[in-house]
């Protein structure tokens, strides 16, 4: 029984710690997989060091989980105390459930709730940004309190109520009973709920997921956005110190205890000899008598060690202490904050030595123009989900990056702001005309371009056959089944569905989305799964062999395609062309510095470094006449970027997106629900 | 001197009455009034305001109860699964020793400690077909299987990511049980079923109940493991409440939250029924 118990254990254990296992492993991966394992190294650790971005998030994280366990633990353990010594049965009770709530609602409706509130309020009071650190704060509190309040209350309940009246009779205030005698009796669950309030407060996706805005992101959010795509070792190497972190910690604080309780081990000794004897005398009674026997409850004790306790109250002051600094930073801050919204891997970041753009631009600013700016650079997955963000005015943003239908969709809906072009003067100098005057922006006033391309079919050709290549029909080819990724958003799945069967994919005839719908529902049975930025790890690591996507990410994947892989890439006849732009929304807050960065960004060293790290193609002069990049790029990237056997702004006026009528956008929307969810 | 306990006392009376204040206001505030904001939201027209069953009755077409029906199926396998699996370690951790037992609580709950988006990429990446364990099979010669982005996957993820927190209550209560009773029951002659079936698990039972719901509540609402580990056909309705989050549809978003909320309320008051909880004290560690 005991081996068997032993092993048991062991398995449980190590499906457990497999996955973490994985993780540190490929966190030494000198490759970017995180599957295929190409040798040692240490420079994702390096890496790490440099991204400002997760720095910068994991400085958040600790901030609000410092903030919110600490305030929680302060009102959590005085609501103890006053519920502990309330008379009333029922006000108790109903008390405790409202507290409980918390814990036993799904998280997810924890957060959507307190996102509603937050908007509403913010609504209210005309707020810019609905979304910030202080409801993030809010809602941290409000999900550790419990925690705080159910910790605490049986530390309560076990104290004798005599012990403070003792105190006061004795000639203590109350409150020095409560410092005095109470706290330290208290003490072991008020460090339990502070300690607990701060993991799940450091670790909370969910709910800080629908609470949080712009200008304040935590890790764990970071994280969701960076795993929608092709996630870098760089999130392990972060993980991997803070598991070692953590069990550093833990087995401290384990050693800790047991040192102390050798001392009380002594003492208990005595105790247990005196109990073993009656339950010896008692277990002769029962077996006499063959009367159940109820056990008393043997006493318990709950004391910290003065040592821990003293760490402890240092660490606590030191922590509100930087907390206080920190939330005095925040409050006056007196560099100016430029928000940029774009899609995920839009940007040259500056890992693998290339220039880390956002960076430059504020070094640009300090030196140049004298301002201490700071790039918040945050990211969207689809056009859709920047529309959403933008149209409840939850947060506000400087500079935006959409599409091209997009585009004319919120300059439609005036959620953009018309650019000041005497303080983008690259603009002229840049952008060749072909790219001006396009469908989305016929005046020329709300944008400038920033890269274009065209959706191609991505394949593996050792597994597809050469013959079944060249059309849309791959993608719905029987014998490929299980190895099609079809696009994550109804505009470009349609768009692959109308391609094929030859129709208009801006049509409002609502019988063409029929048609539309009823091809991508036969296509279902076939695909692995609907992607989006997910494409590059399925694609690379040969998870599937078929997949529609744009020009530039097939170079991308090539890059860091697996050995055995041998990924191709064809434009079918017809194909969406697309070009997205700078763009500055009405909410902008700093539009003079957005059309500075807008400027910065055409810039030939910013351009060129955005092209090659990006891999689009660009509608800027400095980057596609330049030899350097046509070097760096390659003959055959560059010809597939640049393709020359048509005319761009004929091509894309046939071919691109359009923003459709409300009636029909709202009719699309429910074929896609429809096909999503009932698939 | 007794004048000047009275005012002492009081004045203590005082401080006991507004201790609970604060918590109270904030419990109204950023609990009780965002709930009724899910259900402003969920029976009016965010764009006309006016009241409104159409968001509800979205729910009862057929193509919501059946991912409400799969989300319910997955949780429930998840949690069975998990009740299986870790009802047996919580047991086996109490027979150790003080010191390994701690060792053990320590192992089991580092994970939990991990970011679980990290852990279920991580977990992905060793499901795939082109994972870790399928290369492993291949190499020994054995046939592949494909699970990512299948229900089997999405149920693996569930019970991976809230396992320990099936084992911790159910630990916590056993840790706590009186081992005089098993001797005494073994004594009167039971056998060793016999004592775990009639005195480890009825006294265990408020541990076990507590981890279901721990189990339970997350696993039927999350997004996040159907998004990673699931495919075409493993929608679930916080997936659904997502998507239509992300596309700014509020009414959507609040119905569906207001009926997953109303339907746990009444399992978990049913769960109660059956069970004396005292003041949700059972659920922690």
């Amino acid at each position: 029984m005991k081996k068997f118990s032993n092993f048991y254990i062991g398995l449980i254990l190590f499906l457990l710690f497999a996955p973490i296992a994985v993780m540190i492993f490929f966190s030494f991966n000198e490759g970017k997989s995180t599957a295929v394992f190409t040798g040692f190294s240490l420079k994702w650790y390096m890496e790490l060091l440099k991204s400002s971005e997760m720095l910068n998030a994991l400085k958040n994280s600790l901030i609000l989980a410092i903030a919110s366990s600490m305030i929680a633990t302060v009102i959590g353990t005085m609501a103890a105390f006053g519920i502990h010594r309330m008379k009333n049965k029922y006000t108790r009770q109903s008390i405790m459930t409202v507290t409980n709530i918390p814990i036993m609602n799904p998280e997810i409706i924890t957060g959507i709730s307190l996102m509603f509130l937050f908007v509403f309020v913010g609504g209210l009071l005309g707020l810019t940004t609905k979304l910030n650190f202080w409801t993030m704060l809010i809602a941290h509190v409000t999900f550790c309190l419990p925690y705080v309040i159910l910790n605490v209350l049986p530390k309560f309940k076990q104290m004798p109520n005599a012990l403070p009246e003792a105190a006061m009779d004795l000639g203590c205030t109350p409150f020095q009973a409560f410092f005095k005698v109470q706290l330290p009796a208290i003490m072991p669950g008020v460090i339990t709920g502070l300690i607990m309030s701060f993991t799940l407060s450091l670790d909370d996706f969910v709910i800080s997921y629908f609470t949080s805005g712009t200008d304040f992101q935590t890790l764990p959010v970071l994280i969701y956005s960076m795993t929608k795509k092709s996630v870098k070792p760089t999130i392990y190497a972060l993980s991997t110190i803070v598991f070692i972190i953590i069990l550093i910690l833990l087995l401290i604080s384990n050693r800790e205890k047991s040192s102390y309780e050798r001392l009380e081990a002594k003492k208990a000794k005595a105790e247990k000899k005196r109990q073993e004897a009656i339950k010896n005398a008692k277990k002769a009674a029962a077996q006499k008598t063959k009367v159940k026997v109820t056990a008393p409850k043997a006493p318990k004790r709950h004391t910290v060690s003065p040592k821990l306790t003293k760490i402890i109250a240092l660490v606590c002051t030191l922590a509100i202490i930087v907390t206080f600094c920190v939330v005095l930073n925040i409050a006056s801050k007196e560099t100016v904050t430029l928000n940029v919204y774009n899609w995920g891997e839009y940007i040259s970041d500056g890992s693998d030595d290339s220039l880390d753009v956002n960076k430059a631009f504020e070094d640009y600013c300090k030196n140049t123009l004298g301002i201490n700016a700071k790039v918040n650079y945050v990211t969207y997955t689809s056009n859709e989900d920047l529309y959403a963000k933008l149209s409840t005015e939850a947060v506000s943003y400087d500079v935006i990056i959409p599409s091209d239908y997009m585009i004319a969709r919120l300059a439609s809906e005036g959620l953009l702001q018309e650019l000041n072009f005497d303080n983008i003067p690259n603009y002229e100098l840049c952008i060749d005309d072909s790219f001006k005057g396009l469908y989305y922006d016929p005046d020329n006033k709300y944008s400038v371009p920033y890269t274009y391309g065209m959706v191609g079919v991505i394949y593996d050709a050792n597994v597809v056959d050469e013959d079944d290549v060249g059309d849309w029909d791959l993608m719905w080819n029987e014998k490929y089944k299980g190895e099609i990724l079809q696009f994550n958003n109804a505009r470009d799945a349609f768009g692959t569905a109308f391609y094929k069967l030859g129709l208009d994919v801006n049509t409002t005839d609502t019988k063409m989305w029929d048609a539309g719908l009823a091809e991508l529902q036969k296509q279902t049975p076939l695909l692995y799964k609907r992607v989006m930025d997910e494409v590059y790890n399925m694609m690379e690591t040969g998870e599937a062999s078929i997949a529609a996507y744009y020009a530039g990410d097939y170079l991308t994947m090539v890059e860091n395609q697996a050995d055995n892989i041998d990924l191709q890439f064809y434009y079918p006849e017809n194909t969406n062309l697309f070009v997205d732009a700078m763009c500055i929304p009405s909410c902008a807050q700093n539009k003079e510095l957005a059309e500075e960065y807008i400027n910065f960004m055409l810039s030939e060293e910013a351009a060129i470094a955005n092209a090659e790290y990006i891999c689009y193609a660009s509608p800027n002069k400095l980057v596609y006449e330049s030899e350097v990049y046509k070097e760096d790029m390659g003959e055959d990237a560059f010809d597939i970027l640049y393709p020359t056997d048509f005319d761009f702004a004929d091509k894309y006026d046939a071919n691109c997106y359009k923003d459709l009528d409300k009636k029909t956008k709202e009719y699309i929307n429910s074929l896609w629900n429809r096909l999503t969810i009932t698939s | 001197m007794t004048h000047s306990s009275k005012t002492r006392k009081s004045n203590m009376s005082l401080l006991q009455r507004y201790a609970a204040a604060p918590h109270i206001v904030w419990s109204v505030l950023f609990i009780i009034v965002p709930l009724i904001f899910v259900g402003y939201y969920a029976f009016t027209d965010v764009s006309t305001g006016e009241f409104t069953f159409s968001n509800i009755s979205a729910f009862f077409t057929k193509e919501y109860l059946l991912i409400f029906g799969k989300s319910v199926k997955l949780a429930l396998i998840a949690t069975a699964i998990c009740l299986v699996l870790g009802y047996p370690i919580a047991y086996f951790m109490t027979n150790c020793k003080p010191k390994t037992q701690r060792l053990l609580m320590i192992l089991i709950m580092l994970p939990i400690w991990m970011n679980f988006l990290i852990r279920t990429y991580a977990l992905m990446t060793l499901l795939q077909d082109t994972g870790i364990i399928n290369t492993f099979l291949s190499k020994l010669g054995l046939p592949t299987m494909h699970i990512l982005g299948t229900e089997t996957a999405v149920v693996i993820g569930m019970v991976y990511d809230y396992l320990p927190y099936m084992i911790l209550p159910i630990y916590s209560v056993m840790s706590k049980m009186d081992h005089r009773l098993v001797e005494a029951a073994s004594d009167l002659g039971c056998n060793s079923f016999g004592v775990i079936r009639k005195v480890i698990f009825p006294l265990s039972l408020s541990g076990v109940i507590s981890g279901i719901t721990m189990v339970f509540v997350p696993s039927i609402s999350t997004f996040y493991i159907s998004q990673k580990l699931g495919g075409v056909d493993t929608l679930l309705i916080g997936d659904a409440i997502e998507q239509h989050y992300t596309a700014a549809n509020y009414n959507m978003t609040a119905s569906l939250s207001f009926v997953l909320m109303l339907i746990l309320i009444v399992g978990l008051a049913i769960v109660n029924h059956y069970t004396d909880s005292d003041e949700g004290g059972g659920m922690l560690i």
